[in-house]
């Protein structure tokens, strides 16, 4: 077993493998930009090594920069965590090349998942049902507008390089194809460097199921049951569940059973996902993310494994030590992305200082979460601060437990979606199971009428509590020439702007 | 004081007087009780009411104040008579025009219209890029462009006026 390692990541997920790394005996080497000088993970690794710049690109994906902090720190493996560099086949070979161990995927699995069209290829040769659509991406829109006639609209068109929601468009009327088209294109440009794209056939109630795999470097391959992703909105998650209220026992062989055949097509070991679209009783492959998902404690709480503990392991040449049959997935578990956005102005993202933290607790509640009061949140980097994890015995229960989770947090400072996750946990359709991936965005998020009246009362209070404390303040200006005035001393210490501070 | 607070799309009218060190407070004209008590310096507070105890959250400068109560988030817009009589009398004067306003902070991408031109209400004007993602920023009313101060690639912040529409007459 390695007795050091380097995370290059931030934010929660470095502080989730941090967590686990140290209770395994292993020291953590903690890399970080200028921002994030302050950040948790930083304070939470045995070591944290300054990689300089303000942009992502001049730190968490400068490969030389990382590569280097682990040789001078003796880290003997680099775990990517999701995000960065996480899938990039070129970063983890480079990482092999340099004797460092690769806590993740082969890279030839990464190269081989990552793009959506090889993928495709592989996947409906080793017979794991995909949704009708293009085998080859194209790159303008009149072919683009060919294609889409021949598989017929409503259509999905879809970044060839993609990833995280972006460079993706629907599109349900022929007229609207052209602009959608160059928008998506032109974005999986700025955002991967390819603007080819993908088109495929919309389906219709469609349900985002994902199956957790597991597999070891002797090849035994696992899976570790489904997560349920629905509750998104511009394919960015909201809320995710383990077990689907959908799939039954037999459909979850199915899928687990088409979900390994995936992975082992491919050569995987480390943990992966793969991602399912769901749509009325039938499951087609859409992609698989080579990496720790964002919503894997789902899965850890039904099933009681650590992913990150079994990455390590695996990483070390270890065997996974146990089989399908021993994986007993018991009780119900939610998780509710905290991120910095405004869901009462569509979610456009938010930015402010932490403040005013209430964090909840209580029997089955887990928080995977980097903030802290004082905190900058800013544009640099991904919106998401946090994520807050329920277990109960089953889903009603663990649906009341999150609703009072989330009742007891307050994240000051910034707009987050907690009140849309609480909306839809309290919707009498979540409640039934009966949505989709559409079923956030039909949603208007509004504060319920009833408390409005005590609301307007107790801001009107604090805005006079506000007052009254800045006319007590020191600081305050008014204050220091009213109380100068009482001493006799105006011509000493008044400052006024754009003058220098007169002195005695 | 009269403070005019705007929860959930409706003003309501708050009046405090203190009196002997308490709070008198009035809503809409009707006496309320309450009592307010700060459970810390940063934002917990305990509102009295009826009986029964609610614990808020409150974040704000005054202007713009956040309560949140039971994970229901309210965000209110306060205003004292003069702050009221200078805003109305502000929107009056835009008639539903006026400047665009960059929504949050982010990148000019692409500009979609041209000064004089005319746009329908909800006509994307331009692209601004923020985390990575595009979003259209959209006509708030019909009418002609009369300026746009937006740039391609033009780094703006949240409330930077990106563009001024002058109404249809």
């Amino acid at each position: 077993m390695f007795d050091r390692i380097l995370i290059a990541n931030r934010g929660e997920i470095a502080l989730r493998v941090i967590r686990t790394a140290r209770e395994m005996g292993i020291e953590c080497v903690a890399v970080y930009s200028e921002p994030d000088a302050r950040a948790l993970h930083t304070r939470m690794a045995h070591v944290a090594v300054p990689l300089g710049g303000r942009t992502p690109a001049e730190s968490y994906l400068d490969q030389d920069k990382i590569i280097d902090a682990a040789l001078r720190t003796g880290a003997k493996a680099i775990h990517p965590g999701y995000g960065f560099l996480s899938e990039r086949a070129g970063f983890a070979r480079r990482v092999q090349e340099a004797g460092l161990v690769w806590i993740g995927p082969p890279a030839s699995a990464i190269e081989a998942m990552g793009d959506k069209i090889d993928s495709r290829r592989a996947m409906v040769k080793a017979g794991v049902p995909c949704v009708p659509g293009l085998t080859d991406p194209v790159d303008d829109p009149a072919a683009a507008s060919r294609a889409a006639h021949e598989i017929g609209f409503p259509i999905c068109i879809k970044a060839s390089a993609g990833g995280g929601g972006k460079g993706i468009r629907v599109v349900r009327e022929p007229g609207d194809l052209g602009s959608a088209f160059r928008a998506a294109s032109s974005e999986a440009l700025a955002s991967f460097g390819d603007g080819r794209m993908y088109l495929e056939k919309f389906l219709d109630e469609p349900r985002h199921v994902e199956v957790q795999v597991l597999g070891d470097r002797h090849g035994d391959v696992l899976h570790l049951g489904e997560r349920e992703c629905s509750v998104q909105r511009r394919h960015q998650k909201l809320i995710e569940e383990c077990p689907s209220p959908v799939v039954d026992g037999a459909t979850r062989a199915r899928m687990g059973a088409a979900a390994v055949a995936a992975a082992r097509a491919v050569g995987y070991h480390s943990a992966g996902t793969v991602e399912f679209l769901w749509s009325r009783g039938e499951f087609y492959f859409l992609e698989m993310n080579t990496r720790l998902q964002v919503e894997h404690p789902v899965t850890e709480m039904i099933t009681g494994i650590d992913l990150v503990r079994e990455q390590i392991r695996i990483a070390a040449g270890e065997h996974l030590g146990y089989g399908q049959d021993d994986v007993r997935p018991r009780g119900h578990s939610i998780e509710v992305r905290v991120n910095a956005e405004n869901p009462f102005q569509g979610f456009l993202p938010s930015t402010g200082t932490i403040s005013n933290l209430r964090i909840p607790g209580g029997p089955w509640t887990r928080l995977d979460s980097a903030m802290y009061r004082g905190m900058e949140v800013g544009l640099a980097y991904d919106p998401m601060l946090a994520k807050l994890i329920v277990w109960a015995p089953d889903r009603a229960q663990a649906i009341a437990r999150m609703v009072r989770a989330i009742q007891e947090t307050n994240v000051g400072g910034v707009h987050t979606g907690l009140p849309a996750a609480l909306q839809v946990l309290l919707h009498p359709a979540f409640a039934r199971g009966e949505f989709d991936t559409h079923f956030l965005e039909g949603l208007t998020i509004q504060s319920p009428e009833q408390y409005s009246d005590l609301v307007a009362v107790a801001a009107a209070i604090h805005r006079h509590r506000l007052a009254r404390r800045r006319a007590l303040s020191p600081k305050d200006s008014a204050r220091a020439g009213w109380s100068a005035r009482t001493r006799n001393e105006l011509t000493g210490h008044v400052q006024r702007a754009g003058s220098q501070e007169v002195s005695q | 004081v009269k403070t005019f607070v705007e929860v959930n799309g409706r003003v309501r009218e708050v009046e405090l007087v203190e009196r002997l060190g308490e709070l008198v407070v009035t809503l809409d004209g009707r006496p309320i009780e309450v009592s307010y008590e700060e459970v810390d310096p940063f934002g917990q507070v305990i509102l009295l009411h009826g009986g029964e105890g609610f614990a808020l959250s409150i974040e704000g400068n005054g202007q713009s104040t956040a309560v949140t109560l039971a994970g229901h988030r309210y965000d209110c817009t306060l205003e004292d008579e003069r702050e009221r009589a200078a805003n109305l009398a502000a929107r009056a004067a835009a008639k539903g025009g006026g400047p665009v306003k960059a929504v949050m902070p982010g990148v000019v991408l692409q500009l979609l219209v041209a000064p004089g031109d005319e746009v329908e209400e909800g006509q994307p004007l331009l692209i601004l890029e923020a985390m990575k993602m595009q979003n259209e920023i959209a006509a708030p009313a019909a009418g002609k462009v009369k300026k746009l101060t937006a740039q391609p690639g033009m780094a703006v912040e949240a409330r930077q006026p990106l563009c001024v529409i002058t109404p249809q007459a």
